[in-house]
């Protein structure tokens, strides 16, 4: 496979499918009210209450257990943060309730990526342009090689120890995406741009840095170097498992690449079956869906990406069911599953493409 | 409605969280602690803590008619002062959405508790919500009380204040300012309503007849009488020429008093304020040219066909902040003061005031009012 092949629908079917597709968009945006926002206004209490625990306890406890508890509570409260509360608050999933703290676009999360070029690379370019090979930058983070599409460099054979990188440092990888370092360095960026760009990135992550390694680590006085390995070890917690859930979303065996040219001029359905065969699910417990931001549901992400995410579940079993009326694939496993296929893929495309046989799909 | 600022001195409540509030918005501290976290901790404390937020609680409702009940607030230390006839917005949230409107303030400035009278507007969704579901103990979020439909610091020798229906309230605000300030020269106060039942303050009116003597009352009944005409005001008050008036009701009746004061050219000043918080303006169909005021940029432009605002608004050389332009990334999101769109995707008519709409998915479909 290089490019996804178009879908078996005929025009007729995908008006059809659009139309099914936004009834069941309708039913749930139609019905928001008190229950959504007091879940998130839950989930940013639990998120603060577990930052406050887990702080107190890497400050305040004696011996490792208490350390351990600290680092998990702290993780705990950056992967809320970041994936339940930020990513899903940022996409405007609850500014219909006209709280100013829960503004999409005002909203700063717990992470070197700036709010703002947050929202330009993630809300604007993948969302948009998911899996379109050249718009999505998305599509391996200009760092790694996911499709035969993509050409192949000697600088590929060290994909294995590029993607390990990533997913230990996964915040600064998020943060720094939206700088295009490479097409600045193609002179395609003015150079005004692009230190406008690193200036916003490094203000954050001295914002971060400042916080998590030097104010909180002198306040705990003599116990700096427990506070600064803790709180270390949660963003590093939290840089693992953001990698691994959004990794599972769209680089897993079976989703589809496009080209630009096959998707010019792309109606509502065209739009909605792309992110549909772009995308893959994990399955799993209320818990697990919560931890990933409901990222676990990806699919219905990126159909519904300003719906409260924690309407996806409702959603889904009328998605798969759609998927199943139309002969579409609906693509879900285990986490497990899912990211064994990831890895197949990076290590099959740390490989020049004469050794390669076929993507197996 | 313009806002101007009458130069309140701050409380000390505000000289004391100002301070603090600034400092926890430098994006520095923020990053550390958020404002809102520290406001959540706040009003679990106590309901009416708050660094920013006037809030209020309900300590009784009356039943003022059938349909109007008054409710009296006691603000917080955050609470500044109002001048007779000003406003407050209430936000108060309704099914996760947060909803405001602006209500005259009834009660004296200077009282310790403030009052706001309420009637019930069909389908009104803050005037039932208020009815149906307010509590004695309730806490209500207030802004501070601005609008220039005020008294003026040196009263004029004649007054007259002229209220029809709940456009009474301001114009309640007013007398008992007056009869504080011993006003002791002429003052005419004419209210129109439908019966004696409907008429607010009936109580408190008579009350402050008999201790305020400088006050004529006149009260019209529209269902029994014959109907308000300019020629009825001017029959009841034959000096109108000579008097600063202040007047508060619906549209229509301020539009025929407007009328009159053209009519017989009279040049004796005419304030009103209008009742309704922002006119509804009847959605026109689609494509017709309507003027859209960019109010962050103190820029208009009139719109050509029925594209999205964003095109409209580029087309008439504006650069608006925007993203994919197909309504998900939320980039060119901004603030609708006033007016009505269409959702291009959706089909759906809105002309909520203060709403957030998408520029790249919007048309409009009246004179609207943006905050870009």
């Amino acid at each position: 496979m290089s490019f996804a092949k178009p879908h078996p629908l005929s025009r007729e079917q995908v008006d059809q499918f659009e139309r099914e597709v936004n009834a069941i968009r309708d039913g749930v945006m139609n019905d928001l009210g008190q229950a959504d926002v007091d879940h998130i206004r839950r989930m940013i209490r639990i998120c603060r209450a577990s930052e406050v625990g887990g702080r107190a306890l890497l400050h305040f406890g004696v011996g490792p257990l208490s350390w351990v508890a600290g680092v998990l509570a702290l993780a705990n409260a950056k992967i809320l943060d970041n994936m339940e509360i930020g990513h899903n608050v940022m996409h405007g999933q609850y500014d219909w309730t006209g709280d100013p703290t829960l503004n999409s676009q005002t909203f700063e999360w717990d992470i070197a990526c700036d709010g703002e070029q947050w929202r330009h690379s993630h809300n604007v370019t993948h969302h948009t342009y998911t899996n379109i090979l050249g718009k999505d930058r998305d599509l391996g983070y200009s760092l790694l090689r996911m499709t035969e599409a993509q050409r192949w460099k000697p600088r590929h054979w060290f994909q294995p120890l590029a993607n390990l990188l990533l997913a230990l440092g996964f915040q600064y990888g998020v943060g720094s995406h939206d700088l295009e370092i490479g097409r600045y360095t193609h002179g395609a960026m003015p150079k005004e741009e692009f230190k406008a760009r690193l200036n916003r990135f490094v203000t954050k992550t001295a914002k971060q840095w400042f916080k998590d390694y030097l104010l909180f680590p002198a306040l705990a006085l003599w116990s700096a170097p427990r506070v600064l390995a803790g709180n270390f070890c949660a963003n590093l917690i939290r840089n693992l498992w953001t990698y691994v859930v959004i990794f599972c979303g769209h680089f897993t065996e079976g989703v589809a690449i496009y080209r630009e040219e096959d998707t010019r001029n792309e109606t509502r359905g065209d739009w909605y079956l792309r992110q549909l065969s772009g995308s893959s699910n994990l399955t799993g417990s209320r818990l697990f869906h919560i931890m990933s931001g409901h990222l676990s549901h990806q699919i219905e992400h990126h159909l519904f990406p300003d719906m409260p995410a924690h309407r996806y579940p409702e959603v889904a079993p009328k998605i798969q069911a759609l998927c199943e009326k139309y002969g579409l694939f609906y693509n879900t496993g285990s986490l497990f599953k899912q990211y064994w296929t990831v890895m197949a893929r990076i290590l099959t495309y740390t490989l020049p493409p004469k050794k390669v046989s076929a993507l197996p799909s | 409605m313009t806002v101007i600022d009458h130069n309140v001195p701050s409380t000390w409540a505000q000289t004391l969280t100002a301070p603090l509030k600034a400092a926890l918005q430098n994006p520095w501290v923020e990053s550390i602690v958020r404002l809102s976290a520290v406001e959540d901790s706040l009003r679990a404390l106590h309901p009416m803590l708050s660094l920013s937020e006037v809030r209020t609680r309900v300590v009784r409702i009356a039943q003022e008619t059938a349909d109007t009940k008054t409710f009296v607030l006691q603000p917080n230390a955050l609470w500044s002062a109002a001048l007779a006839g000003q406003f407050v917005r209430v936000r108060v949230e309704i099914k996760g959405r947060q909803v405001e409107r602006v209500y005259s303030l009834s009660s004296r400035p200077g009282a310790r508790r403030l009052a706001i009278t309420v009637k019930r507007q069909p389908g009104g969704l803050l005037s039932n919500h208020l009815h149906d579901h307010t509590r004695v103990g309730d806490v209500l979020a207030l802004s501070q009380a601005a609008g220039d439909f005020v008294l003026p610091a040196q009263l004029p020798e004649k007054i007259l204040l002229l209220s029809a229906g709940s456009g009474i309230t301001p114009v309640m605000a007013m007398l008992r300012d007056l009869q504080a300030r011993q006003y002791a020269c002429d003052l005419v106060f004419f209210h129109a309503c439908r019966t004696p039942a409907d008429a607010i303050f009936a109580q408190a009116l008579d009350g402050m007849a008999l201790s305020f003597p400088a006050l004529k009352r006149i009260t019209h009944f529209t269902a029994t009488a014959a109907r308000l005409t300019p020629d009825t005001l001017h029959w009841a008050v034959p000096d109108l020429d000579q008097r600063a008036t202040w007047m508060c009701g619906p549209s229509a009746f301020m539009e025929a008093v407007h009328g009159l004061w053209q009519d017989a050219a009279i040049a004796a000043p005419l304030h009103s304020e209008r009742f309704a918080t922002t006119p509804l303006l009847p959605a026109s169909s689609p494509g017709t040219p309507v003027t859209v005021r960019c109010a962050a940029s103190a820029q208009d432009f009139t719109t050509r066909g029925g594209d999205a605002l964003l095109v409209q608004a580029e087309r008439a050389g504006l650069s608006p902040k925007h993203g994919c332009r197909i309504g998900i990334c939320r980039s060119c999101q901004c603030t609708k003061t006033s007016g009505t769109v269409e959702n291009l995707q959706t089909g759906e008519v809105s002309s909520a005031p203060n709403e957030l709409i998408r520029l790249c998915i919007s048309a409009a479909r009246s004179d609207l009012t943006l905050d870009l």
